[in-house]
């Protein structure tokens, strides 16, 4: 039991790394190098915190950083910033996930999109501080919004698909004991 | 055993804290290096999108094909309406087409009446478009030679068209260009017929501005826009588009390039240009230096001298 468990825990690390690495495939993709007034959502990150909320385990703060930085330096973001806030981010939402388990959907969206709104201050007043190129403004509220938009659908993949559900209060022990 | 659980949780929730705050002041050093040597991270990050992402490349092409595929099908749906306005188009490239073939007859005798020697060196690479920035914040595209095959940073990139950007980054295997489009590209141009200097700085929109005009009049809308060679960055008299006005009356360039789809970009190879530095020797030629040592003496007493002989 204990070896299935372990192996389980594992397979589901792969498969958030192995996603990840889909949506930076995706993002790569030369489809539309023309610039655009919207911008896609930041599917990255509404996997990351959906995940986060439900199985912290699967999403361990490593491999968050890795994946994090990873896309940091291929999708041409100032390197490290970017990463540091998400961890924080995902670590505040980590510790609320005992709190939010009880609650409805709603609170957790909530909670997520002042997460969001707070790194994405803290990103932008971060790199006007440091006299780094800003994104445009109206680029950035426009990927909040369509991240927040895609966060429900993330869960209902994850909730669905691959079955990232939080744990009812009772599975606790029968986990913490295997 | 529930207060036991507690202090093991605190012991590892310390644990965890401690790691997070160790990962992220890491991250953060990363972010203060680039910001400090940013030249140095940067190369570091073209090696390692040149690592990345032609592993990729396998897939890249054909999700890519396919997807285009799909989209050139729904503009099935109004075929009929497409073919009437292909056949005006035609109409319209025939009669250019003349003009055009007249004019390189034209072009042809007078170069040669003129004796005009083209730079040999000035030659081209071409690659194919791998991937595009990720990000709606940056415009740029990676295309598939690299230092490999000799490529350079600054170089210029164009399609068939026209001016589409820069090199700026190169790996092994791969190279980023910068597009026009870019918010932190920036291209001396000249306007013509008027001959006005200006620059080309991109903002993240379809049509870059038109900046540091040095006079407004004498340039308007439908003018076209070359690239003046200034800095010696680029080559002179690269074809970038023409210029038009937006809603608030700044002055914009359409670019001739199609952006919609690039798909093969040609990298033009530059050299850096002869510079004369040394006024004295084209006014007074009777130096000629005779031997290295009196060649070395001589190019160092000229400062010197100069005053005298004026």
């Amino acid at each position: 039991m204990a070896e299935r468990s372990v192996t389980y825990l594992w397979a589901m690390r792969l498969l958030y790394l192995a996603l990840c690495g889909l949506i930076i495939f995706l993002h790569l993709l030369p489809l539309e190098p023309v610039s655009r007034f919207w911008a896609a959502p930041d599917l990255m990150i509404a996997l990351t915190f959906a995940w986060v909320l439900r199985r912290p385990e699967f999403a361990p703060v490593i491999l968050i950083a890795g994946v994090f930085l990873l896309a940091d330096f291929l999708l041409q973001r100032p390197p490290g910033l970017w990463s540091a806030l998400v961890l924080v981010g995902s670590y505040t939402l980590r510790s609320k996930a005992l709190d939010l388990r009880d609650l409805t959907f709603t609170m957790e969206w909530l909670s997520v999109a002042s997460t969001l709104v707070a790194i994405t201050l803290a990103y932008r007043i971060i790199l006007a501080l440091l006299v780094v190129d800003v994104p445009p403004l109206s680029l950035s509220l426009v990927q909040l919004l369509m991240t927040l938009i895609a966060y429900p659908f993330m869960v209902l993949a994850s909730q669905t698909i691959f079955r990232v559900r939080k744990i009812a209060p009772g599975e606790i022990d029968a986990m913490r004991n295997t | 055993m529930a207060k036991d659980r507690n202090q093991d949780n605190d012991y590892v929730g310390q644990l965890r804290k401690l790691l997070l705050a160790v990962l992220v002041l890491c991250l953060l050093a990363v972010f203060l290096v680039w910001r400090i040597d940013s030249p140095r991270v940067e190369r570091f990050r073209a090696q390692v999108v040149d690592t990345v992402v032609p592993n990729f490349d396998w897939a890249l092409a054909p999700v890519t094909a396919t997807v285009t595929i799909l989209r050139d099908f729904q503009s099935y749906q109004r075929i009929y309406q497409q073919n009437q306005e292909l056949r005006r188009e035609l109409q319209q490239m025939k009669s250019w087409r003349e003009a055009a073939l007249q004019l390189e007859q034209e072009n042809a005798r007078l170069l040669d009446l003129n004796n005009v020697q083209l730079d040999p060196r000035l030659t081209f690479v071409t690659g194919v478009v791998l991937a595009d920035s990720g990000s709606p914040f940056r415009q740029s595209v990676l295309i598939n030679v690299g230092a490999r095959d000799g490529i350079v940073d600054g170089w210029a990139a164009m399609d068939g068209l026209g001016l589409v950007g820069r090199i700026s980054g190169v790996g092994e295997n791969s190279a980023r260009v910068v597009l026009l489009t870019d918010s932190s590209s920036r291209i001396p141009i000249t306007v013509q017929p008027s001959g006005r200097q200006a620059l080309v700085a991109g903002d993240n929109s379809a049509a870059p501005l038109l900046t540091f005009l040095d006079d407004d009049d004498g340039v308007r809308p439908g003018d076209r826009v070359i690239t003046s060679g200034d800095g010696g960055v680029f080559p002179a008299s690269l074809v970038v588009g023409r210029v038009t006005q937006d809603a608030s009356g700044r002055m914009r360039i359409r670019l001739s390039a199609d952006y919609e789809r690039l798909e093969f970009l040609r990298v033009l190879r530059s050299w850096p240009q002869e510079r004369i530095e040394d006024p004295g020797s084209i006014v007074d030629p009777e130096t000629p230096e005779e031997t290295p040592d009196i060649a070395d003496t001589a190019t160092e007493e000229v400062p010197e001298s100069d005053p005298a002989d004026g």
